[in-house]
Order: structure tokens, then sequence, then C-alpha cells
């Protein structure tokens, strides 16, 4: 290639700005972030010359002994359990029953999957007011969320259990099952579901990591989720809000490094696989 | 369990309809679509019926008869405003998202030096890019708020960002803050398309005497294409649609999704209640539009990456 030499030291001076510029842009709101949470200083007072001063976890602690902190962390951890459970109840058959049955489907099938990026969370609890007045026994109850959370994280679950299914070779394990003469329900629960093992753990994460963070309907809604409360409670304690924000910014970050460790696992696949794992995260 | 009781033929009709009466083949196509019961009925229920509530609702005039007046209030006036500040944000959060994005998930997938950086680009990626809602609106409230670091920080350098006319709630600041999970999102969109470029072409070119900037204007660029402008398509239904970031960073009620939530919280008199439902009719239009968009384009690119 004719390039001048200067040129070529343009062409990798550029990429590693690029890189630099991005690590300053995606560390700084986070290290900001955590000085304000864990630094018992004025956030006026916050400079140079007390950068190591005065940290402690007392602001995270102390919202720990808020009477809602525990309230609210149990019924968004039961939402998950109870959304992700839902989410494989449903996904598990559908996408298998896809993959078996009507192949000529499947695209159909993945195209209402992401129509939850259509209907947007504030759409969807708009049409939830609406609703409301007709179906108070339901709607009235905090679990009547899970199903709406299911819908929220539908475009991420149904991707990552297509992928899993995609990447085994179902027809022939299931007619292997089948002719063995096992029944249908043996042959998804002892054939189907330990192949799917990695798929499903990816998409109980991801769903866990949706109902942990959902904010709009549960807001709108007046729900007292975990979200909600670490809302309310920065109104208060502005440090403590930020104190919580950071931990469930951890406890998302650890799902999506699991998920990460889980695709990695399977690389031994063949590559077409392992690439479209890549941006399962998404559409 | 949908499908215990089905039967154990599994070939997908070909053979039934060359022989076995019409009856036969119509049944068994019946059959096959029953399987999905459980998931239209659902997406039916917590889906469908939700939205086309919205509809109706927006399609209702002042006296209960049906009608187009509350949707076109919906995009007059005030609610004009809301809708052109927000496409016009979203629009610049898409844009400034493609082209960082698209930068850096090239920079990640050629460089070759530390192995680790591709894997650590797309993995924080994967984080990122789902980093919405609370968390990362209190990020930036400590980092460009008034009294945030980052505003400390530029101050000393002698730029008061709040000289102007920014806030983290205007056109500038949803941007800035929006690019925190729009870069990653174009960076997973992009990746596998940056790698569906063979090196092959870029030598084929070369060879014909093209140089970097023939490369990329007749070759690199045509076939992106179709995924960048995919990828703006995702990133402005993902800026437009957004609910909790916007929520803490400000009570603008110039962004569509935090005046829809004004108008459901309900201080207003009934009359007035069906232009909230439009705002949200209008913005699943839309979402639908671009979505669609985006759907299409996405098949186009993986024409490339699937080879």
């Amino acid at each position: 290639m004719k390039q001048s030499r200067s040129q070529r030291a343009l062409g990798r001076l550029l990429p590693t700005l690029v890189l630099i510029a991005s690590a300053i842009f995606f560390a700084f709101p986070l290290l900001a972030m955590a000085r304000f949470a864990f630094q018992n200083l004025q956030v006026i007072d916050l400079g140079w010359n007390n950068l190591f001063e005065k940290w402690s976890f007392s602001s995270i602690t102390a919202s720990f002994s808020d009477d809602f902190f525990a309230e609210a962390l149990t019924l968004s951890l039961k939402l998950a359990v109870g959304t992700a459970l839902f989410t494989l109840g449903l996904l598990i058959p559908t996408a298998v029953w896809v993959h078996l049955r009507l192949p000529k489907a499947r695209v159909f099938v993945e195209f209402l999957t992401i129509l939850p990026y259509v209907i947007p969370a504030i759409a969807l609890v708009a049409g939830i007011v609406v609703v409301k007045p007709h179906a108070r026994w339901f709607l009235n109850s905090d679990y009547s969320l899970i199903p709406f959370y299911v819908v929220l994280a539908l475009p991420f679950t149904y991707r990552s259990i297509d992928t899993g299914l995609r990447a085994i070779d179902l027809k022939v394990l299931v007619e292997a099952s089948r002719s063995l003469g096992s029944t249908w329900i043996a042959t998804l629960f002892r054939v189907v579901i330990p192949n799917l093992r990695a798929a499903i753990i990816s998409s109980t994460f991801l769903t866990v990591a949706v109902v942990l963070g959902e904010y709009t309907i549960s807001d709108v809604l007046l729900k007292r989720t975990f979200p909600s409360f670490m809302a309310q409670y920065r109104q208060s304690d502005p440090r403590g809000g930020y104190a919580l924000a950071i931990l469930a910014l951890l406890g998302t970050t650890l799902l999506f490094v699991a998920i990460g460790v889980l695709s990695k696992s399977r690389s031994t696949r063949p590559q077409q696989v392992s690439r479209s794992q890549e941006n399962e995260i998404l559409v | 369990m949908a499908f215990t009781h089905t039967s154990p033929k599994k070939d997908e009709g070909v053979v039934a309809t060359a022989a076995a009466p019409l009856l036969f083949s119509v049944l068994r196509r019946v059959s096959a679509w029953s399987g999905l019961i459980p998931f239209f009925l659902f997406l039916i229920l917590f889906l469908f019926i939700p939205a086309i509530s919205v509809f109706s609702q927006a399609l209702h005039d002042a006296d209960g008869s049906f009608g187009f007046s509350a949707m076109r209030e919906a995009i007059s006036g005030q609610n004009l405003d809301a809708f052109i500040f927000s496409l016009k944000f979203s629009a610049g959060a898409a844009f400034v998202g493609v082209v960082f994005g698209g930068f850096l998930a090239y920079a990640a997938a050629t460089a070759t030096r530390p192995r680790w950086l591709r894997n650590i680009v797309s993995s924080f990626s994967g984080v990122a890019a789902n980093m919405g809602g609370l968390p990362l609106a209190f990020a930036f409230l400590s980092l460009l708020g008034r009294q945030g670091l980052g505003t400390k920080i530029l101050n000393a350098f002698g730029w008061d960002l709040y000289a102007g006319d920014f806030k983290l709630g205007e056109v500038s600041g949803l941007i800035t803050v929006y690019s925190y999970f729009n870069i990653p999102l174009m960076v997973l969109v992009t990746l596998p398309a940056i790698d569906g470029l063979k090196s092959s072409w870029r030598e084929a070119c070369a060879n014909l005497g093209g140089s970097a900037w023939t490369y990329w204007r007749r070759v690199g660029l045509p076939i992106l294409a179709p995924s960048l402008l995919g990828g703006f398509l995702l990133l402005f239904a993902n800026s437009f649609s957004a609910y909790a970031t916007a929520r803490q960073l400000t009570d603008n009620s110039k962004i569509v999704p935090l005046r829809i939530s004004f108008f459901l919280g309900g201080d207003i008199s009934i009359g007035e209640d069906a232009v909230g439902y439009s705002l949200a009719a209008w913005m699943i239009i839309l979402m639908g539009i671009s979505m669609a968009a985006y759907w299409l384009l996405r098949r186009r690119a993986e024409r490339w990456s699937n080879s």
C-alpha cells in the first residue's frame, strides 16, 4: 500500500486518541459519583486538596437502616425471580416449538419480540393506566408488574434463548430422545433444558438486570420498587442515593460480567455463534 | 406445557400437501401454529391491549365520540414544541453516538497490540449500553451538575460550563448524558459489521491503485452504510423513549416521555386526558417507523456478515 509515513502514524494515533478519550468519558462520571457517595464532605468543598479525606461507607449503611429499604429491595427481588421464571416458562416452549415445528415463523416471532422497542415503557404504562379501572383486582397487586417486566425484557431474553437453540442440533436431540421412548415432558427437562443451560442462565441474568433497574412503570404506577426507593431516598439524603446507585451498578455489572464469562465458555462452538452472542444484549 | 399433546409427525407439511386431502393439511398447519397460542395470548394481554387502549383513548374527542382533535392537539402548541425538542436532542444524541461509537468500534476492532483491548471494549459496551436509568443520571449529576466535579475542573481551566445555556436537562446536556449508553450500543451494533469487512477487499482496492480514501468512499462506507444508518435509528428510538434518566436530570416537560407522565399524573381536567394518550400514540407511531426502518436495514446489513 502506498501510504506516507506520516499518514500511517496518523492512522495509528487516531484510534489511540479515540480510545483514551472514551476511557475518560466513561470513567469520569462513575468516579465523580463515587466521590459524591463515599466522601463524607459537603459537595461544595470537594476539590483536589481533599481527594483522599474522609472516605466512608456511612452513607450506604445509613440507607440500609431506612424503613423502606428492605421492603423495596425485597419487592424488586421477588419481581426479578417472578419475571425470570415467567420468562423461561413462556419462552422456552415457544422457542423450542418454533425451532421444531414452525421454522418459517422464526422471523415473525423474532419481529414480535422487538415490539417492546416500538411500544416503550412510558407508552406501555400509559396503556396500563387506561386498562386499570377494568382490572383493578389484578393491577392493584405489586406482582402485576411481573408480566409487563417480562414484556420489557423480551427483546433480550428471547434472543438469548434463540441463540442458545441455534447452537445445538435440537431436532436430532429431540428425535433421539423420542425414539428412545421418552415423553415430551422428559425430553424437555432432561434433554433440551440441560443443553440450554448457558442460554437460560444468561437470559435469567438479563431479566434480573432489567427488573432491578426498571423505573418508568413503577414510578408512574407508584409502586415501591428498589429504583423508586432509590429516587425517593436521594431527595432526603443525596449521598445515600448516590451510594445506592453505585451498589445497583455494581450488582448489574456483575450480572453482565457473568453473562460474558458464560458466553465465552461456549466459544468452542462455531465462530458464527460466538459472534452473534456478542450483541445478544440488544436487538 | 403447550407441546405435550402434539402428534409425533414432524415433517413440515411438505409431503402432506402433495398427497393428503386439503382439510388434513389445513389441520396440520393449524396445529403447527397452535403451539404459539400461549405466547400470542401473552402478547395480546400485556402488550397489544395496553397499546390499543392508548390509541382508543387518543382518538376520543372531548364529547367522547370518535375524532382526531386530541391527536391534533398533541402536535400543536406546547406539545409540538416538546416533540421538536425531543426530536432535536434524540437525533443529536443518535448522531453523536453513531460517529463516536463507529470510531470506537473501528479502533477496538483494528487495534492489535493489547490483545485484551477488543474484549474489554465489547464487554464494557455490553454493560454500559444497558446502563440507562437512575445510576446514569446520578453519575452525570455528580460530574456535570452545578456543583459537579467535572464542572469544577472545567472551571479551573477557565471554562464556565454554566455561563452559557448548558443544563443537563437541555439539548447539549441530554446529548452528553445519553452518549453514555448510545456510544456503547453503537459499538455493539457495528462491531460485527466491521468484522465483516474483509481485508481482501482493501487489498483489491489497493492493487487497483485506490488510496485509503478511495477504499472508504467506494467500498468500506457503502458496505457499512446500512449498519450505520440502522444504528442511527436504533439510537434515536432509544434516546427518544428514555424516561428514567431524563426524569432524574430535570423537570423539563419539553421531553415527550416526561410530558406523557405529567399528563398521566392526572392533576388536570378530564378533557385534557386524551392529550397525554395522544402524545403516547404519536410516540408509538414514531417508534414504529424508526424500528421498521431499522429492521429492514439490519436485514440488508446481514447480507455481508453472514458470508
